[in-house]
Formats: C-alpha cells, structure tokens, sequence
C-alpha cells in the first residue's frame, strides 16, 4: 500500500474531490452540447444550462409509477452514490487518489457497474416497455464494452506495473508518458470505449426521445423531478471521470506532485485543458458520424478489443 | 480440545446413519420424519462443521480411524487435510441453513409418503460428501463418491412419476457413472504404479511419470470434470437441477459440484507432481468456454431454475479457470503467484456455495409461491413476498460480481491472478492470460446482464399470470436460512481479508505454494500478493458509497422520499401485463448477438380463416440450439446404441449359445496360461 495518509486527509480529499467534480459535470455535458450546435451553425444552449435543469429538476415534485416498487426509489440513489464514490478512486489535481488505499481500476469499474446494475434493475420496475427496453440494450453494450474497458485498462495498467490508479499516475510522472505505440493503440481502443459508456453518438443518442433509438434515456424515462436530477447529473459525472480517466492513463503531465496552491493551480488548468481537448474529441465523433444500429455497435465494440489486445501484444511481444 | 476434534467426523457420520434409519423408521409419520431427517442433518453439518474450522485455525490436520475390522485386518482412515477442512467448512456452511430451509419447503415439495425416503437420501449425500473429502484411501473415497452419486440420482428423482425428473436422473446417472469409471481406472493405475492404496502414497507427486502420468491427468480430469459440471461434460446439469427440490439443486450447487472441484484439486492440481503446461493450458481453456457459454446460455433461459443451473456451470468454469491459471504458475515455477490464483479459485468455490445457494433457496420459495419455473409467469412478486425478493436481490448482486457483496472479491483476485501471470508468465504462453482476463470480463458483465433479467422479471413491474398475483411469501422457517447466507453475503463482501487469513494456512499446506505472508491486509481488506500490482479494501470504500447515498439524500430532501402516484404510461393504452417487456425480449439482443453461439430459430404460424394476413391465432416459437446435447452426445450416443445392437448377436438367450462361450474362452485361457507358464 502506498504511503498510507491519514484518514482525516482522504476523507477531506474525497469530499473536495466529490464537490469539486459534482460542480463541474454539467458544465461539461453543456459544453458538448454548445459545440455541437456551433458545428452545426446553431447557437447552443448557455453554458450554465446545465446547472439552471438540474435546479429546476430538483425543485420539481416527484412523480413515480404507482406499479413501481422501493427498487425503482433506490435505482436512481445507487447509481448516483456509485459515480460519486468511483470518482474517490481517481487522481485529478494530485497524483494520488483520495481512496486510493481502498481499491484500485477493478474496483472502479466494479462500482460503476453496480451503479448501472441499479438503474437498469429500476428501469424494469415500472412495467413500461420502455424501461425493458433500455434496460436490456444498455446491459447488452456495457457487457459488450466490459473486456474491451478491461484489457485497455490492462494494457496502461501493465506498463505501470500497478492497478491502483494512484500508483500508476504517480509512475508515469516519474518516467514521462512513454509514446510507446501500444499507448497510441490502447488510447484509441479506451476512447471508443468511453464514447459506449458515456451514451454518445454512435453507439447512444443522448438527445433522442425515439424508441429507435433510445437506450440510456429509454431507461430513465419514467423518472421526474428530484429523481430524474440525480440520474442525469451522476451520468455527467460519470462523463468527466471517464475523461479524467483517459487523462490520467495517458498524458498526466501538469498533474500536482505536492499540495503547493501553484502547483495545484497548474494542474486545474492543465487537467481542464486535457478534458476539455477530449470533450472536443468527443464533440467531432459525435458530428461527424451516424448513430449506429444497435446490432451494429458490436462491430464497433470488436475494433477496440482488437485495439486493446494489440497494444498489450506488442507491448510484450 | 483435540480429543473432541478428533471423534468430530465419525460422530457426524454417526449421526447421519442414525438419523436415517430414524427417519425410515418413522415412515408412517412424514411430519416427524421430516424434522428429524433435517435437524440430524443440521446438527452433523455443524459439527462438520466445528471440526473444519478447528483445522483450518489451527493449521494442524486431524486424523482417525474410521472402520476397524479386526478380523480381516481392514483399517480405513480418515484425514481432514487442511485443503479437505476448507471444503468441508463449505459443505457445513451451506448444508446446515439448507436444512432448515428443507424443514419447511419439503412439506410442500414432496409428497408425505416419500418424505421418509428423500429425508434419509438428503443424509446420505451430505454424508457421502464428507467422507469423498476426508478419505484418505482408494476404497473408502470410491464407495462414497459412488454412494454421493446414488443418493443424488434418488434425490433428483423425488418426482418420480414426471418423465423429465426420471430422465434427468438416468442422464445423471449415466454421466456420473462415464466419470466414476474414469476415476477407478486412474486410480487402479496409480495404485499399480505405487503398489499402495493410501492416498499419502498415491497421490505424493512422483509416483508416475512420462505419458502414463498425462494419461492419467486426462482420466481424472474427466471423472471430476463431470462432477463439477464444467463443459463439455455439463450436460446432465441444467437438467438434473430444475428436477430436484429447490433446497436439493443448492446442495447440487454448492456440495456436489465442489466434490468435483475437490478431486481437481487434491488429485490433477496437487496429487500427481508439478503440473505440466500442456495440462494447465487445458485447464484454463476449460474453465474459459466453461465460464462463458454457461453465462451465455443462463441468459436466455427462462425456466429459473435451468437458469441458475447454468449459471453454475459458469461459476465452475471461473473456479476451473483460476485453478489452471495455479498449475500453469506452478509448471513455470512460480510458487508466489500459483497461490494468487489457488487463492482466487478457493475463495470463489466459498462464495459461489454461498450466493448460488442462496438464490436457489430463493428460487424455491418463488416456486412453492407461483407453483412454476417459468419466469414469463412471474412479475411483481416483490409485493407479494418482500423479503425472498430482497435476499434474491441480495445474491444476484452477488453472483454479478459487484463490489461490496461476496462475488467481488474472488473474482477480483482471479483477475489479480491472470493479470499477474501475464506480466511474469515468459513466452507465448502468456498470451493465454489477457484472453482469459477478458473473457472474465465479458462472463462478469453477461451475468450482470442475466441477473438483473432474473431479478427483475420476477420481482419487478405486474404480475404475468395469477398464480404471481396471488403469490404468499414463505414461512419464517424458510426465510431465516436466507437471511443468513445473505448476510453472509455481504460480510464475505466487505471483509475479503478474513477469508484470505483463514485461507493462508490452507495454502500453506499445499505443495508447490508459497503465499505471500500478507495477503490478508491489516484494514481487512486484501492484496494480490506479490509485491505490486493491487489491494481492495471493500469496507472501507463502503464509507464512500455511504457518503453518496447521503449526498444524494439531501439533494433530494426537499421533496423527500414522497411523491405523486401516476400509472405508468402504457403507450396510449391500458398498461397491463401484456406490454411489459418479456424475458424473451430482454435477451433478444444477446441471441441477435451471439448467434454463432446459440443459433436461433423461430417458426410462426399464423392461423387464419381467410388468409394468413387476417390472423386468428399466431403460434411463435422460438428455440436456441442444443449445441453439445446435438453435435458431441448425439452422435456419441448413436454409435454407443449402434454398438449395443451389433452386440445383441452374442446376447442370444440360449443357454447353450452361453455355455459354447464359456467353453471357447476357457480354452483361449488355458492356452495363454500354458503359453506363459
């Protein structure tokens, strides 16, 4: 275990940690949104929409299926406390984890998939068709993405010689970001894969209300108010800490070594420059392609498995 | 203390067979019988129970006499091995609840003139069972594991009149039998080899060599193979649990199939020297097509039982896999890392008996509830019995593989272990690991899939039929065995480091191991063992998922937990039933995407008076193909009946046809011993 600091520090550590990356995920989500419109010569919602639905939501009365059980209560509620708790798992401004002593990647990818166990359980609640629906796609994709998730994580993780998050960050800013082609392989099979996760464009449409088309939303349909505020800000969460993630295992330069406020200041602008980059990257897929047929997506899914298992193969080869 | 211990197992034994002759006795009073049968069981398997945990702690293995018949000279003996306590301690954990649990549930699912009979077959498995994992010679462990299989095969048949419940137990039977034939060979080589029939001496690493030693790997992996269900000799499985009571189908789960997994340890793995890679290769592609196409196949089951029951088979294959991965590391001379992944397969065969045992216990009490397997006739039982579906919620949690209930764990260190070989596995060998790594993932993420279809066409939404409306929640008798492999459940889930302590010792024991010293680390949590890579401390991140629930509590505080009641939109008509989304449907995508795996059919006839396009009724029937039923024991089982056939000639009926024979082989004899001498 590395340097085990006292609980009282990774406790403050993971509360700003939890506060901070709440505060800024709907920024993120909008932002996608404002520039996608400005590809497409629209003008965008403001950048603070994100924040003023959230708000609303909250304010909202609560209105629930009166077939639904205390699962469907519960679904929303795991699933937010999932993505809050994964995100203690990851650095962001410092290179160590605030929980980082609790678990590592396997253990990040395990709570976020009890997260979407718990909503796509409460999705079946209601008895709509739709929540079956989305429920059954979006399990259906997430096992797809599962060993392509895997073996990406793996094939960064091997070269650290480490799978707590904390670790690997802290070896790769003591030896540089390797440039090593199995990075480059890994980096495009891990992309395509948090593209999948996150509900984009090609493999999800988050601004459809189709049956076609739906998955995500077609399983968060039946949630209002306070209910249906918890699951879309955990899913922006869940966005950025993909993102911060990516970040993290290939390009962590700028990252704070030390708690020195300059330090620290370089290394919110660096990581919000890094996410942002990304959120671009994400932005121009999702423009510039079509949204697949579900029966497609596997295809999709194989290349970055292909990807992911190249990189770990020429990388020991 | 050790007096007591020592007289443990034959004190239980001693209690089964007077139970069981009690309960035959008591015949006439199923009621009587029926409690006497069950809590004779329950007190033997807790103090099988007691004797395993002695073992385990203390590190030391405790031996004994079990027949001494002076007038022949015959002596069996006994050894509770610390490998045989670990078992053992599963066997105790699991039986003793699913006694209880049988206390109730079998005055519902069996007939009060039979009960007399299944009762003392339930002691004469859990018995057999015990003595397979302490026997310490050839005679005593093949009377048993036959003896297991009798009983199983009785229990399976309980409904007898049923043809599917006869055909799955002559199916059994058969199987079983294909691999107890397997074993007598292997170890009747063995015993000639060594010229002993003691398994200190039999099973001490360097009595064979050469090709005879990979021969006899092949024979006993296939006599455990079958056993422990594993592909492709699974096929009686998904057959025999849906016939058995639901209390039995856990025992199958967690006792049975673990005998299998026993005998791959104590003889492939440990009992015939160091591993060859070929050997550990094998192994683990085993336990990968294990893993996967039992995962595959639970998913579009809907019979909830046959369900379960290929979940099994999937759980098998992790446990196969992680003990490949152990004998590849101990082939290449890595002592460390082979206890990683002996770690991972032994913690998993703990959890699976837990979680695996409970969801069939819960599939029971649906079962008594609706009186069908058939999920499409569930939905909405969550009302109707709130507690089966909370613990039901709690293993498929579970069995999922989610952190902070009990699958985690062991499956995180199956992946420490494959990710750990990798890196420190030399050549192309090595490549074999990622590949099962990922193929973990996808079986992790499938049964995620698979589970919530389980949970949630049952519990969840309306009722599909009236039996579901009208379904009652079982007595205290058999929700409080439940409630205690669920908790179970979530405290194997948080504190993983115990399990790993209480394993230490165990993997100690074992040749060819060398665990790191702190694999259990201090915040009860765990490491992978050698120096780098992970460790997991699921309490503590506990705190952290806590600390989000409770944010998500004050977000929402305002409006609190109440809301307006609406009924669900049914798409512009009435919600009913009908528009809910089926099982069938739920894993429709699955079948579209592995269709090279299941290679779906469907008809639909459409029924019309005019023409079809008008219809009045539509048949639809979809089926997933029987590959191996099809492909590997069909054509094996025509070429075996094809045989019988040809033999039938010399079967003639007549006596003198018989009498020519023994004529014409004594004379063969007297010429090969006239020849020899």
């Amino acid at each position: 275990m590395a340097s085990n600091p006292d609980a009282v520090a990774a406790i403050a550590g993971a509360v700003l940690q939890i506060a901070g990356l709440l505060a800024v995920a709907p920024l993120l989500k909008t932002a996608i949104k404002k520039m996608k419109a400005r590809l497409q010569n629209r003008q965008g919602p403001p950048l603070m929409q994100g924040y003023y639905d959230l708000a609303k939501l909250l304010r909202k009365e609560t209105v629930r299926s009166e077939t639904a059980s205390w699962v469907f209560v519960a679904g929303p509620r795991v699933y937010f406390a999932a993505a809050l708790a994964a995100t203690t798992l990851v650095p962001v401004l410092v290179a160590a984890a605030p929980l980082e002593a609790a678990g590592g990647i396997l253990l990040l990818v395990g709570t976020l998939a009890l997260g979407r166990f718990a909503l796509a359980t409460a999705a079946l609640d209601t008895g709509s068709p739709f929540g079956g629906m989305g429920s059954s796609r979006d399990m259906t994709i997430a096992a797809l993405a599962e060993p392509a998730l895997m073996l990406g994580l793996f094939a960064s993780a091997l070269a650290a010689g480490s799978m707590n998050l904390g670790v690997l960050v802290r070896s790769l800013v003591e030896h540089g970001p390797s440039w090593h082609p199995s990075d480059l392989l890994a980096f495009a099979g891990l992309f395509i894969i948090v593209i999948a996760e996150t509900g984009r464009i090609p493999v999800d449409n988050p601004a459809t209300h189709l049956e076609l088309t739906m998955i995500h939303e077609a399983m968060v349909l039946e949630y209002a108010g306070p209910d249906l505020a918890l699951v879309e800000w955990a899913s922006a969460v869940k966005e950025l800490l993909y993102l911060t993630l990516l970040v993290d295992l290939f390009m962590p330069v700028g990252i704070a070594t030390n708690l020195a406020p300059g330090a620290v200041a370089v290394a919110f602008l660096a990581w919000g420059g890094k996410v942002l980059l990304l959120a671009v990257a994400v932005t121009i897929a999702e423009s510039t392609n079509a949204k697949l047929r579900l029966f497609r997506v596997p295809e999709l899914v194989s290349i970055s498995l292909g990807l992911a298992f190249l990189a770990l193969a020429i990388r020991f080869l | 203390m050790f007096g007591v211990v020592a007289v443990g197992v034959p004190a239980a034994l001693v209690i089964r067979l007077v139970t069981m002759a009690v309960t035959i006795g008591l015949a006439r009073r199923p009621r009587v019988a029926r409690w006497t049968a069950l809590l004779g069981s329950l007190l033997a398997s807790m103090l099988t129970m007691g004797v395993a945990l002695y073992v385990i702690g203390s590190g030391r293995p405790v031996e004994g006499i079990l027949v001494h018949h002076g007038a022949s000279g015959i002596v069996f003996s006994y050894a509770v091995t610390p490998l045989s306590a670990w078992f053992l301690m599963v066997l105790g954990l699991i039986a003793a609840p699913v006694a209880l649990y049988s206390a109730g549930y079998f005055a519902h699912a069996v007939a009060a003139d039979r009960i007399a009979v299944v009762g003392a077959a339930f002691n004469l498995m859990l018995g057999a069972v015990e003595v397979v994992f302490v026997a310490d010679g050839v005679i005593v462990f093949l009377c048993a594991w036959e003896l297991m299989t009798l009983a199983t095969a009785a229990l399976v048949a309980t409904e007898h009149e049923a043809r599917a419940s006869r055909s799955a137990a002559y199916l059994y039977l058969v199987m079983s039998h294909v691999g107890t034939g397997c074993l007598v060979a292997g170890f009747l080589l063995l015993a000639a080899a060594s010229g002993s029939m003691s398994f200190p001496v039999l099973l001490s690493g360097h009595v064979v060599s050469g090709p005879l030693r990979d021969g006899l790997f092949v024979l006993f992996f296939l006599g455990f193979g079958v056993k422990a269900g594993v592909i492709p000799f699974h096929i009686w499985l998904p057959e025999a649990h849906p016939a058995a009571p639901s209390s039995i189908s856990a025992l199958m789960s967690a006792v049975l199939i673990t005998a299998g997994i026993y005998g791959l340890y104590r003889v492939c793995a440990f009992g015939l020297g160091v591993p060859d890679v070929s050997w550990a290769f094998a192994s683990m592609v085993v336990g990968m097509v294990s893993a996967i196409l039992g995962v595959l196949y639970a998913l579009t089951q809907n019979d909830l039982k046959r369900l379960l029951a290929y979940s099994t088979i999937e759980n098998s294959g992790i446990i196969v896999l992680g003990l490949g991965a152990a004998m590849m590391a101990m082939a290449q001379g890595q002592p460390a890392l082979a206890s990683v992944a002996v770690a991972a397969s032994l913690t998993h065969v703990l959890n699976h008996a837990v979680f695996k045992g409970l969801l069939f216990l819960g599939a029971g009490s649906i079962v008594m509830a609706t009186g069908t397997r058939q999920l499409e006739q569930f939905g909405g039982l969550l009302r109707r019995m709130p507690w089966t579906g909370l613990f039901f919620l709690v293993g498929a949690l579970a069995i999922s593989g989610l952190p902070f209930l009990n699958g985690f764990p062991s499956e995180w260190l199956t992946f420490q272990a494959l990710l750990l070989g990798f890196s420190s596995t030399p050549g192309l060998m090595r490549l074999n690991f990622p590949v099962a790594g990922a193929m973990l993932a996808l079986t992790t993420a499938l049964a995620a899939a698979c589970f919530v279809r389980a949970f949630g066409i049952s519990f969840l939404a309306l009722p599909r039929s009236a039996a579901a409306a009208n379904a009652e929640e079982s007595p205290a008798v058999m929700l409080a065995p439940q409630a205690f492999l669920a908790v179970l459940c979530l405290g194997l889930g948080l504190l993983p480091g115990v399990v790993l302590g209480a394993l230490q010792g165990v993997m100690a024991s074992l040749p060819g191991l060398q665990p790191a010293a702190r694999m259990a680390d201090g915040s009860l949590g765990m490491a992978s063992g050698l120096t780098s890579f992970d460790h997991v401390a699921p309490a503590v991140f506990g705190v952290a998922l806590l600390g989000g629930l409770a944010v998500a509590g004050l977000l929402t505080a305002r409006r609190g937990l109440a809301a307006r009641r609406v009924p669900t939109w049914g798409c512009g008509g009435e919600l009913t039933a009908q528009s809910e989304y089926s099982a069938t449907a739920f894993s429709k995508p699955m079948t579209m995407i592995f269709r090279a795996v299941y290679r779906p059919t469907r008809t639909v006839d459409a029924l019309g008076e005019v023409s079809p396009y008008f219809p009045r009724e539509v048949h639809y029937r979809s089926e997933i193909e029987p590959t191996f039923e099809r492909y590997v024991y069909g054509p094996l089982v025509r070429a075996v009946v094809r045989a019988a056939t040809g033999m039938k000639v010399l079967q003639a009926g007549s006596l003198h046809a018989y009498l020519a024979y023994v004529l014409v082989l004594a004379v063969i004899l007297l010429m090969w011993l006239g020849g020899t001498a």
